[in-house]
């Protein structure tokens, strides 16, 4: 997903000159040719995740079109206030585009998971959070989005589902809409694996790569279905429970930190968030409404 | 002291008494400081948006009050709206807001911040090689942040002549996080350093003038309160204190004797 982010920006930049890139000394390399075209719009600034929001944000209250990218724990959760204040409260806006999100540097440990990003950033007035989850998804929202002075969160994957889904800013889908009693909603690329669980199920299957704003009007129509949340974060559980007469259950992440390695498979698998776990889980739920 | 500055802190005084809000002694030490870049900044108060304007960021926002009565001096807003600060439905807040104040360029209020984003904007002047320039105000107290050495570093190595950090030593760090000799840590940190009196308008607007290849950073020493005695001896208790009736005659009478 990070190839196409840097071939979007690169085909954005040639009738744009006024898209900024800012490394947090992440993906530089993948940039090269962005830094050889535009040299003058090329920054990498370092492990200093803080001022490369301020820095994003001080270049879009001069109207540039500022991308600030390094890895999603760093730049949301030890950024938040700056992120919340310069680009939010004051309304300058920009792009930040994460790397490495919920078990993507499984390997890496408890430091380098991220799975709060999409919930803390979406409780911020005026922040777009986008989970794609493909590569066609990043495309087009990052295209729809990237210059409407409105501060934007990307989060890249390593492991896109390869799935064909209709993609409009803020639109959630229903995959599967069969008059079904219980209703499964996933996110971002998490949808390879539950798409397979739940293929020959009796459930309806809503897929959303906008978090924020959450596409209400799709929920809304679920509403007297049983439905369960199947996620590898936070934030798109809290974002169905604000629509109103909701209630909703979810399969994922829990309250612990995850003390394990390995990959991401290896992670999933322990969440139950593989696809016999969530077939599992659906099953059980399927049995429950009986 | 020059009597426009004077008169100044005679508007502090009546605000922070009207309104019953306002950092007072931070405020005294920062109106030479204000009043000289805007005696070197280009704006023009009748169209604060001008495109050609040169930008100024009050990092260490808690200086509000002292911002809000230069602005209203220099015609960007009726002095009389002052005494309203931190009412429910006024436009000025006890920290300033970018979208009800003209002249203010940045919403601030939370330290370390406001220097990141002029790092930021001056950034965006260089790369459209506009002569613009940026200027921010932060505190020594604001400099135990570690988001101000943080912009300082990337501010250094992006090489921003165009941007100016004042730094207001009025010594508010003293009985916390101590920094020690700042002249030195900025000139570490890849700044051209200038130290003047705080409290000597020409020599601030001499200092704002300058132009070198590199971030300019000037080292404002002043003293918390300058200009009533009463402040500069007690700046703890009337950190956040505004007077009553019978405090601001005193007070006025100690700012008008000039007796420091």
């Amino acid at each position: 997903m990070r190839k196409q982010f840097k071939e979007t920006v690169m085909d954005l930049s040639l009738r744009d000159n006024r898209i900024v890139m800012i490394f947090g000394d992440v993906s530089v390399y993948l940039f090269n040719d962005f830094k050889e075209k535009y040299p003058n719009r090329f920054y990498n600034m370092g492990i200093s995740e803080n001022t490369l929001i301020s820095v994003g944000a001080g270049l879009a209250a001069q109207g540039f079109h500022p991308f600030v990218h390094t890895i999603a724990p760093f730049i949301t959760e030890r950024s938040y206030e700056q992120i919340k204040l310069d680009m939010c409260y004051n309304r300058f806006g920009g792009n930040i585009v994460s790397c490495g999100a919920s078990f993507d540097y499984a390997w890496d440990g408890a430091t380098h998971h991220a799975y709060t990003d999409l919930a803390i950033l979406r409780l911020l007035p005026g922040m777009e959070v986008i989970q794609p989850g493909s590569t066609k998804e990043l495309n087009t929202l990052l295209r729809s989005q990237y210059n409407n002075e409105t501060p934007t969160y990307l989060r890249l994957s390593d492991h896109p589902h390869t799935i064909d889904v209709p993609v409009e800013f803020g639109r959630g889908v229903a995959l599967k809409d069969g008059g079904c009693d219980v209703t499964v909603m996933t996110a971002g690329p998490l949808l390879g694996n539950v798409l397979e669980a739940c293929r020959d199920l009796p459930v309806n299957l809503l897929y959303f790569h906008t978090i924020k704003p959450i596409d209400t009007g799709l929920i809304h129509r679920f509403r007297h279905t049983r439905m369960i949340v199947v996620h590898d974060a936070f934030g798109l559980k809290e974002a169905v429970c604000e629509v109103p007469e909701i209630r909703v259950i979810s399969h994922g992440i829990r309250d612990a930190f995850c003390g394990c390695y390995g990959t991401l498979h290896d992670i999933r698998r322990s969440l139950g968030l593989d696809t016999e776990g969530i077939r599992e889980r659906i099953i059980r739920e399927l049995h429950c409404r009986q | 002291m020059k009597s426009i500055c004077k008169n100044i802190r005679r508007q502090i005084l009546h605000g922070a008494k009207e309104s019953g809000h306002g950092h007072i002694p931070t405020c005294f030490s920062i109106v030479e400081i204000l009043w000289a870049v805007y005696q070197v900044l280009r704006y023009d108060p009748h169209n604060p948006l001008w495109p050609e304007r040169d930008l100024f960021i009050l990092s260490k926002g808690h200086g509000a009050l002292a911002h809000y009565c230069v602005l209203a001096q220099l015609g960007y807003f009726d002095p009389g709206k002052i005494t309203t600060m931190g009412l429910f439905e006024s436009d000025l807040g006890c920290h300033a807001d970018r979208f009800k104040v003209p002249g203010i360029e940045a919403s601030t209020g939370s330290l370390g911040h406001g220097i990141g984003l002029a790092v930021g904007m001056a950034l965006a002047l260089k790369i459209e090689e506009s002569d613009r320039r940026v200027v921010t105000l932060i505190g020594d107290g604001e400099a135990n942040e570690g988001s101000v050495w943080e912009a300082l570093l990337v501010a250094s190595n992006l090489q921003l002549p165009n941007m100016t950090v004042i730094y207001d030593d009025n010594r508010s760090h003293s009985r916390g996080l101590q920094i020690v000799d700042p002249a030195e840590k900025l000139l570490a940190f890849g700044c051209d350093v200038t130290e003047v009196d705080g409290h000597d308008t020409e020599a601030l607007i001499e200092a704002n003038k300058y132009r070198g290849e590199r971030v300019h950073a000037i080292i404002a020493h002043t003293r918390k309160g300058y200009g009533c005695p009463t402040f500069m001896e007690n700046p703890y208790e009337w950190h956040r204190r505004s007077p009553n009736e019978n405090e601001y005659r005193s007070l006025l009478e100690e700012l008008d004797a000039e007796t420091v």
